[in-house]
């Protein structure tokens, strides 16, 4: 019953910031194109590298494509539903959290409720056609049970995004930083993640595998679904991950919420 | 052509990028996690090979550390400063004073670039002995070249950046702007990936585009892959762009300004 009404508030609140923005027709078509450019043309510099070489570290054109798409696909979910984390800086800073916390609602689901990303749209839309044409390209024996791993996987890899994201913006609470320096500076970091982790040195891989895990949005879950046994136990592990980085990034911001203080008035 | 007036705001804007230093790291931590990625994507792609499109493995790093000493050169900084100038409306104010808004512009631009391209050398040299192994041109003669044709990619990238962020204008979504004028630079300038790889459709359009001088032609003259004639034929080529883009945005500006509307005072 709880969570019925949370997503209820949640969805009104993302209604709303919709109106608003799709006002401005214009603003919202730029940003829809300028991310789905971004994805497109860096998908083209992948396909002019394999006109050149085969495969590289063993992973064909189309798995890297897959590797790449997820990347941008999670991304998208991030700012088309949950782009008011981006906004948390400006909650602490300007004293606008008092109106939050006033409500009878959580403060995690008003937060996350803030703000609406159009870019997302962009990005989803690319990210599923690359994802669909990267598996429709690839052998895989699809069955009920590797469908509902497949599932799995991408949800997982959704929750993994947003609380990475959660965790990092989350600083300000301690930093009173004026922007999302902190926040943007591990965004910065998935860059990683776009490629097949194997080609990194040793201490590239630990961060983007343990430090901050955005293997687990992208490179993990491909070796799983492709079946590259040196890797695909580690998939296994995405699911564990997600609730991990959700108890961590929720925990981070509960602690941060305590040493919130108003800006008084 | 640059009075003691532009001089003052190009010293005003260096002291401004160190005063801000913050926001500058984290741009350049953003270029290393991007330069760092592509460096070990190479390296794999380069594995059991010694020559790519004409391109050898050492010739490949060298290309890298100019790519990424370019890319550090024109500032999110400037980009975000023109833009948000128009958007706050504090471009009522440029109206007022007796400056020219584009050079006043440009003179930002290089004041700040003197300052961060100091700090990217810093950075590269420390690359340069990290991963040792970067090709110096053995001609003093190319370096020269190479001197020059940065400087005027850095105008050109500045001309491109200018007329981008003058669509403010008529937009409110700077960020939307910025990303697709970052995406298509990347992918024609050469940044990701040099021309030389491209099929012959794509290299064809790369080359009757303007970006191919913000990279690739000074990163060709410093491998000494194009020469003598031809290299001054390319800088050339770069100054004609240069100039055309510079009376692109002249106009645009005068367009554009008849069209301002500034709520409040």
């Amino acid at each position: 019953m709880k969570l019925k009404k949370s997503l209820f508030i949640y969805f009104r609140l993302f209604n709303q910031h919709l109106k608003a923005i799709l006002e401005y027709q214009a603003d919202f078509l730029i940003t829809l194109v300028a991310a789905m450019l971004t994805q497109v043309l860096g998908f083209i510099f992948l396909w002019v590298v394999y006109q050149q070489i085969p495969e590289i570290n063993g992973w064909g054109f189309w798995e890297v494509a897959f590797i790449y798409a997820m990347i941008f696909f999670t991304e998208g979910f991030a700012s088309l539903f949950f782009d008011g984390i981006w906004s948390i800086s400006r909650f602490v800073n300007r004293g606008e959290m008092d109106r939050l916390l006033v409500r009878p609602v959580s403060p995690i689901l008003q937060v996350l409720g803030s703000a609406v990303g159009m870019n997302g749209v962009g990005n989803i839309f690319i990210g599923a056609v690359i994802i669909s044409q990267a598996l429709r390209h690839i052998s895989i024996n699809w069955s009920v049970g590797m469908v509902v791993i497949a599932l799995i996987l991408l949800i997982s890899a959704i929750i993994i995004r947003v609380s990475i994201y959660m965790a990092a913006c989350s600083s300000v609470f301690w930093t009173h930083s004026p922007g999302n320096a902190f926040g943007n500076m591990v965004h910065t970091v998935s860059d990683f993640a776009k490629y097949p982790i194997t080609i990194y040195s040793l201490g590239v891989q630990a961060l983007v595998a343990v430090i901050v895990p955005y293997a687990f949005i992208s490179f993990f879950p491909a070796a799983l679904l492709f079946g590259k046994t040196d890797w695909s136990y580690f998939g296994y592990l995405t699911p564990l991950v997600a609730i991990y980085c959700a108890g961590m990034a929720t925990f981070i911001f509960n602690r941060g919420l305590r040493r919130y203080e108003s800006a008084g008035n | 052509m640059f009075q003691k007036k532009y001089r003052s705001i190009a010293k005003i804007t260096m002291q401004n990028t160190m005063a801000y230093r913050f926001n500058y790291f984290i741009s350049l931590i953003a270029s290393l996690i991007f330069i760092l990625s592509m460096f070990y994507l190479w390296k794999s792609i380069y594995a059991g090979r010694t020559e790519l499109a004409g391109f050898t493995w050492d010739q490949m790093k060298a290309y890298l550390f100019i790519t990424f000493l370019t890319n550090s050169l024109v500032s999110w900084y400037s980009e975000t400063g023109i833009s948000r100038k128009i958007l706050d409306g504090s471009v009522a104010m440029d109206l007022l004073k007796p400056l020219n808004f584009q050079k006043a512009r440009l003179a930002e631009t290089l004041g700040s670039s003197l300052v961060e391209g100091l700090i990217g050398a810093i950075f590269i040299s420390i690359f340069v002995i990290l991963f040792a192994g970067v090709l110096v041109p053995d001609h003093i003669f190319t370096i020269l070249l190479f001197a020059i044709s940065l400087v005027i990619a850095l105008v050109l990238k500045f001309s491109i950046v200018y007329i981008f962020s003058l669509l403010c204008f008529w937009t409110t979504s700077a960020v939307g702007i910025a990303w697709s004028r970052a995406a298509i630079t990347n992918l024609f300038s050469g940044a990701l990936i040099p021309l030389t790889f491209f099929p012959d459709w794509l290299k064809a359009l790369a080359s009757i585009l303007p970006f191919q001088g913000i990279v690739y032609i000074p990163a060709s003259i410093y491998l000494g892959k194009i020469q003598g004639v031809e290299a001054v034929q390319m800088i050339c080529l770069q100054l004609f762009w240069v100039f055309v883009l510079w009376m692109a945005g002249k106009i645009m500006w005068n367009w554009a300004v008849r069209q301002v509307t500034i709520h409040g005072g």
